[in-house]
């Protein structure tokens, strides 16, 4: 039975259609939702686990982009907390200024990536250890600037978590829309294959003459505006920016990435997998709400869904 | 082509490859002696009996951490769970009465644990080809609900005296847990640098393929090397819950991250194969006295993180320029 569900997921993974199998699981565990409980089902339900999802997709989708390159960006949690205490601090209640200063916030947010580019190709060490310290040093930053929450946003702002376009959450929209233009770039732009091709042959793609550097700088810089976004939907949510919002997301973004069918490996795997991911993800702990399990046997379920998938996705063939 | 150029470039300026091999092997050395020369200038409280017995102490846990991610990272590895066993381990201690019979017991559950992470991290690996970083990260996680599950999140009781002793009790101003540091390090020491499984950690990190083709059961080793991570991590653990005293979900907390700039700092490669014990150690101290030194300059407490985040890409920098 087990073999036999293993060599289905391989098939399905093999014949490229690694996506097929995450919308099977959602649909399946929305069924299985939908027998349990009424409520779990409710249209208000779904569309707050909708709009919950937006700052996990955002995270998710630089994420993913940095992870196709074969590397990964672990100072995302610390940038969180970074932009949104500087957001919400300089804000400081004034209607005036929000727009100027999450102007400001999204280029800090591609400075701070494309220094995490530039270091990793100055230095040539590998993105984990770069990323890794620029997180220290981003926190370090966060907790000299405050020790607490700082600032505020008038009121009105929360349109950007709660606001509703045509019924549906406006944040949640954006990033569906955010994420079809990037697999759109990734799929049709020359520069966009190119990052697949860094990351499948990095010796490949600079024999070829792609442009290996600018990518790289590329795909963190993107990684520090989706922090950005999520900062601003995250102190949008609620009304301030704390030192540890987004400590969690250093290492959530990984397993919607990972559950999405992109391999840690790079050059294999894609954007609307990981958002099916993000899904996948929210909906599952959303049902383990509503089954009234606790906060910490999520946790276990989480670790073992990353094994799951990446048991599932695993094909690269040992050389001996 | 490529040997001929490296051979006449190695020909033509074997000084300054004298020197650079030198500044490899012994550059962290020197880091540390400079930094230690440069704080006791500084500050003349650094190098007093009490303030040294205190680095010693808290760096102790770290070290034994530092020792089990040394073998991981040497097999082209990563452990992302230690600390999540470390914080178990340290729940474990005080989920018994505290009373002196249970010490054995304690030992008994928490070694346990450790060698069970070890052996899931290993068998997923190893034998699923699943990414070290990933397969930790998922035993971290799975790790920590169920000690969350278990404690009902707020763990509460004693840490038995014993550990209490072994955590943060000095006999002749010499720590207690420096001494089990010293033992394990000097164990493992042999282990590494003196027997068949150490070179068998060498081959397989440099070069996995090879250790298979030679023969080796590389999958035995990684394996091997998870394990002995996991279990160092137990015992740190219990010796940091002496130290600390009171336990929560958290003890431990950074410890992955720590040891592995550590590590990294001693000079062992990530890309597996390269480094040793003593270097991981000297990271360990190194780390430990970038972080007196903070507090002792007068500097924030936050430039403990900023310094640490900037001094690991440096230390990674420095290695990466001699391997190219």
């Amino acid at each position: 039975m087990t073999a036999l569900a293993i060599r289905s997921f391989n098939f399905a993974t093999k014949s490229r259609s690694g996506l097929l199998v995450v919308i099977a699981l959602l649909v399946l565990l929305f069924f299985f939702g939908a027998l349990i409980s009424d409520r779990f089902r409710s249209v208000s339900n779904l569309l707050n686990v909708f709009e919950q999802s937006t700052g996990l997709a955002l995270v998710s989708l630089g994420q993913t982009l940095t992870v196709l390159t074969g590397g990964i960006d672990l100072s995302v949690g610390s940038m969180i907390s970074l932009l949104s205490v500087l957001m919400s601090g300089t804000i400081d209640g004034e209607a005036a200024r929000v727009l100027p200063v999450c102007i400001g916030i999204l280029v800090l947010g591609a400075a701070i990536g494309s220094l995490n580019g530039l270091t990793v190709i100055w230095l040539r060490v590998h993105p984990l250890i770069v990323t890794l310290g620029m997180g220290a040093l981003l926190q370090g930053v966060t907790l000299l600037y405050t020790l607490g929450p700082a600032g505020s946003v008038p009121f009105e702002f929360d349109y950007v978590a709660y606001g509703r376009l045509l019924g549906l959450p406006v944040g949640a929209v954006f990033t569906i829309a955010l994420f079809i233009l990037v697999a759109l770039f990734l799929r049709y732009v020359p520069f966009g294959r190119a990052i697949y091709a860094v990351g499948d042959d990095e010796i490949g793609a600079r024999l070829m003459g792609l442009p290996r550097k600018r990518v790289l700088v590329f795909v963190y810089a993107f990684s520090g505006i989706c922090c950005a976004l999520t900062a601003i939907y995250l102190v949008g949510r609620f009304g301030v920016g704390n030192v540890y919002t987004g400590q969690n997301y250093t290492l959530a973004s990984i397993t919607p990435v990972v559950v999405g069918g992109t391999m840690l490996t790079g050059g294999r795997g894609g954007v609307i997998g990981t958002l099916f991911g993000v899904y996948l993800i929210s909906l599952l702990n959303n049902l383990l709400n509503f089954m009234d399990i606790s906060s910490h046997y999520q946790l276990i379920v989480q670790g073992l869904i990353i094994i799951l998938a990446v048991s599932v996705y695993v094909e690269k063939k040992r050389a001996v | 082509m490529q040997q001929a150029v490296q051979s006449k470039s190695m020909s033509s300026d074997t000084n300054s490859k004298k020197l650079s091999d030198f500044g490899a092997r012994y550059g962290i050395h020197l880091a540390l002696l400079g930094l230690i020369v440069l704080s006791s200038i500084v500050s003349p409280a650094f190098l007093t009996a009490n303030n040294v017995s205190n680095m010693l102490l808290q760096a102790a846990p770290l070290g034994i951490v530092v020792i089990g991610q040394a073998f991981v990272i040497l097999v082209r590895g990563l452990d992302l769970s230690v600390a999540s066993v470390m914080a178990t381990a340290a729940v474990v201690a005080t989920s018994f009465d505290g009373q002196p019979g249970d010490v054995v017991p304690i030992i008994l559950v928490a070694l346990a644990i450790g060698v069970a992470t070890g052996l899931a991290n290993g068998l997923l690996v190893a034998k699923r080809n699943v990414s070290p970083f990933l397969a930790t990260l998922a035993t971290m996680i799975v790790l920590q609900g169920i000690r969350f599950a278990y404690t009902g999140g707020a763990p509460s009781g004693n840490v038995p005296h014993f550990f209490r002793i072994i955590g943060s009790e000095t006999v002749y101003g010499l720590p207690y847990n420096v001494i089990i540091l010293a033992i394990i390090a000097a164990f493992f020491w042999v282990l590494l640098h003196k027997s068949v499984f150490g070179r068998q950690v060498y081959i397989t990190g440099g070069n996995p393929s090879v250790a298979r083709l030679v023969g080796m059961n590389a999958d035995r080793v990684i394996i091997i090397c998870y394990v002995i991570s996991g279990t160092l991590a137990a015992i740190a653990g219990l010796v940091l819950s002496g130290f600390v005293g009171i336990v929560d979900n958290w003890v431990g907390r950074g410890m992955e991250l720590d040891s592995i700039v550590a590590a990294v700092m001693g000079g062992i490669a990530l890309s597996g194969g390269r480094g040793t014990i003593v270097g991981g150690l000297i990271g360990a101290a190194i780390l430990v006295v970038v972080f007196n030194a903070v507090l002792l300059f007068g500097m924030p407490v936050q430039f403990q993180i900023i310094i640490k985040g900037i001094v690991i890409v440096i230390a990674a920098a420095f290695y990466v320029k001699r391997g190219a």
